[in-house]
């Protein structure tokens, strides 16, 4: 049961990008059009999920376990930083059409404060193993939503005549405060 | 150089160096940071338990126990950390009790990063011009023989152990609530079958 | 980007305004929803950024010359890292109620798309000099946002500005602003204000 409320927490309740405000650029910059966001949205759960279960591991049997806490801002970013690569040459791999859907965004993920800030929201919520993973998928689910909801907006919105000053970056945080408005009415339910 | 070999060499290398910078780092901060934690701990053990001269740590099941004694051995008090999610952030609350854990003798707030002005109220309330302290106030000698509850817009009786949302705020202040009730229900059970 | 030619002054005004980071390239907007709930705490930020950028580009702009192609990525991101933590354990170690209302995004500033974008785009190609004055540039800019955003939302959330009472007792807050909501309003409105100033004086 506590499982099943910490992935709706962070898909949802906490939601990822509205509420706790961690992957914002691709946020803004694959929001365009609606397949890319679900293609960014489905490579970044994956990556998520995975990096969650090593991230645990990393911090408990290694920096935890040999009082190398101060190693953890280098260590997780190298360890999300290969992970990424080797998806990428994994998917590569193993499936070219999965490669042409997914493979372009993967880069896009490691330099974006979404995978890192989970490894370190879950070190800081102490979540054990399976809660971390339940975490990692949880707000791997909340990133996608997010972004498919933003995609469809914008979509609409390119027909819209928006004054000149306001087109791209600005309506879009304008919008995603009126979503993140609808998103408050959710807090409190767990 | 050999290509491939000096890749290795500069990576190796810069990996060096910044091991080496943070080690000398943590070696500088680490004792600061653990000051920082335990001075605010004993401060706070020393308000929530009043009156007493030394403390004892007893760690039963993962849990850790602050013993308050007075100056002639006998216990006065019992504290410990009630820890859980708030509206935004983790809070990390000091509860002081009597020896039996019948009732709150006194709380502290360890940690907080609630919405500034509004759930930060829960420590400090400077909108209130009586008291901006109000609110933890209402937890003092507050009976926890059955659950603490939360009343809104109405005056909370403390007799029945109910306590005061704040308003604009009312998710963290339950939150405190229901945070205090899980810790004093799983160790009570625990503190008093050790300890009996 | 080739070696730059402009003039020191504008190298350094250039962060400021034109390619202000957050305002015009829309670069490190997570932190910045995130912290600016205050003027201090924008401040605080911008202060650890500062430090973070201005180290690793005189770093990187110094071993630009010894650092082969092809683990640049990996490297660029070590010795970002490492000053990172040097910014957030000191911050832990002497400012501790400030390190947890920043919480984890003083960390994030390693993948912050600003330190990164500087290195790749300027330090590794540019003398130490030019590339430490880019980096003040760039992350003063990216301060002086934070500090606008986060005495607004202050102010408005509030009523104060680095807790000074500013607004009369009688002002009611806007607690919104303080809120997720109010974050993306204001930086919304912010961009959209800096495009229109730019669009004017552009026309002139």
């Amino acid at each position: 049961m506590n499982l099943i409320l910490i992935f709706i927490s962070a898909a949802i309740i906490n939601n990822y990008v509205l509420v706790s405000f961690l992957g914002i650029c691709p946020f803004i910059g694959v929001s365009k059009k609606l397949g890319s966001a679900v293609s960014m949205g489905m490579a970044t759960t994956f990556v998520m999920t995975i990096t969650a279960a090593l991230a645990w591991l990393l911090n408990k049997y290694i920096l935890v376990g040999l009082h190398l806490e101060f190693l953890q801002i280098v260590s997780f970013i190298l360890v999300i930083a290969s992970v990424v690569q080797l998806v990428e040459m994994f998917i590569k791999k193993v499936s070219q059409p999965l490669y042409e859907a997914l493979g372009i965004f993967l880069p896009l993920i490691t330099t974006n404060c979404a995978i890192l800030g989970l490894a370190l929201f879950l070190v800081m919520k102490q979540y054990n193993f399976i809660e971390s993973i339940f975490f990692g998928f949880g707000s791997g689910v909340g990133f996608t939503l997010a972004l498919i909801i933003m995609a469809g907006i914008r979509e609409e919105l390119e027909l819209a005549d928006v004054p000149e000053p306001f087109k791209g970056a600005p309506i879009t945080l304008i919008v995603a405060s009126c979503l993140a408005l609808a998103f408050m009415g959710f807090s409190g339910i767990i | 150089m050999n290509k491939s070999l000096k890749l290795v060499v500069v990576l190796t290398v810069t990996a060096l160096f910044s091991g080496i910078i943070l080690a000398v780092l943590n070696a500088y901060t680490a004792p600061r940071i653990e000051l920082n934690a335990n001075k605010t701990l004993s401060e706070a053990i020393g308000y929530v338990i009043p009156g007493q001269k030394t403390c004892d740590v007893k760690v039963i099941k993962d849990v850790t126990f602050y013993i308050g004694k007075d100056d002639k051995g006998q216990v006065i008090g019992v504290a410990f950390v009630a820890e859980g999610d708030g509206f935004q952030s983790r809070l990390r609350i000091l509860v002081g009790m009597d020896p039996e854990m019948t009732k709150i003798v006194q709380m502290k707030i360890l940690s907080q990063a609630e919405t500034p002005g509004l759930g930060t109220k829960i420590e400090n309330d400077p909108t209130n011009k009586t008291d901006a302290f109000w609110f933890l106030k209402q937890f003092v000698d507050l009976s926890a023989v059955s659950p603490i509850s939360v009343v809104k817009g109405q005056t909370a009786d403390k007799s029945k152990s109910q306590i005061q949302a704040i308003t604009g705020a009312t998710i963290s202040s339950r939150a405190v609530v229901d945070i205090v009730n899980a810790a004093i229900e799983k160790n009570r059970a625990l503190y008093l079958e050790k300890v009996k | 980007m080739a070696k730059s030619k402009i003039s020191v002054t504008q190298e350094f005004l250039k962060g400021l305004w034109n390619e202000n980071p957050i305002l015009r390239m829309v670069l490190g907007i997570c932190p910045t929803l995130a912290v600016t709930t205050s003027a201090i705490n924008g401040v605080t930020m911008g202060l650890a950024v500062i430090f973070t950028l201005v180290m690793s580009s005189f770093i990187i702009s110094l071993l630009r010359k010894l650092i082969p192609n092809e683990v640049r990525i990996a490297t660029f991101i070590i010795i970002i890292a490492t000053f990172v933590t040097v910014a957030d354990r000191v911050l832990a170690a002497f400012y501790p109620e400030m390190s947890k209302a920043l919480g984890p995004f003083v960390p994030l500033i390693v993948v912050n798309c600003i330190v990164f974008a500087r290195q790749e785009a300027f330090a590794s190609k540019n003398p130490v000099g030019r590339s430490v004055v880019d980096a003040l540039g760039m992350s003063v800019g990216f301060t002086l946002v934070l500090l606008v955003m986060g005495s607004l939302r202050e102010l408005i959330g509030n009523g104060t500005i680095f807790s000074h009472q500013i607004m009369p007792m009688s002002f009611q807050p806007w607690m919104a602003i303080a809120l997720q909501p109010g974050a993306f309003l204001t930086l919304g409105l912010l961009i959209g204000f800096a495009n229109w100033l730019n669009t004017k004086g552009k026309k002139k």
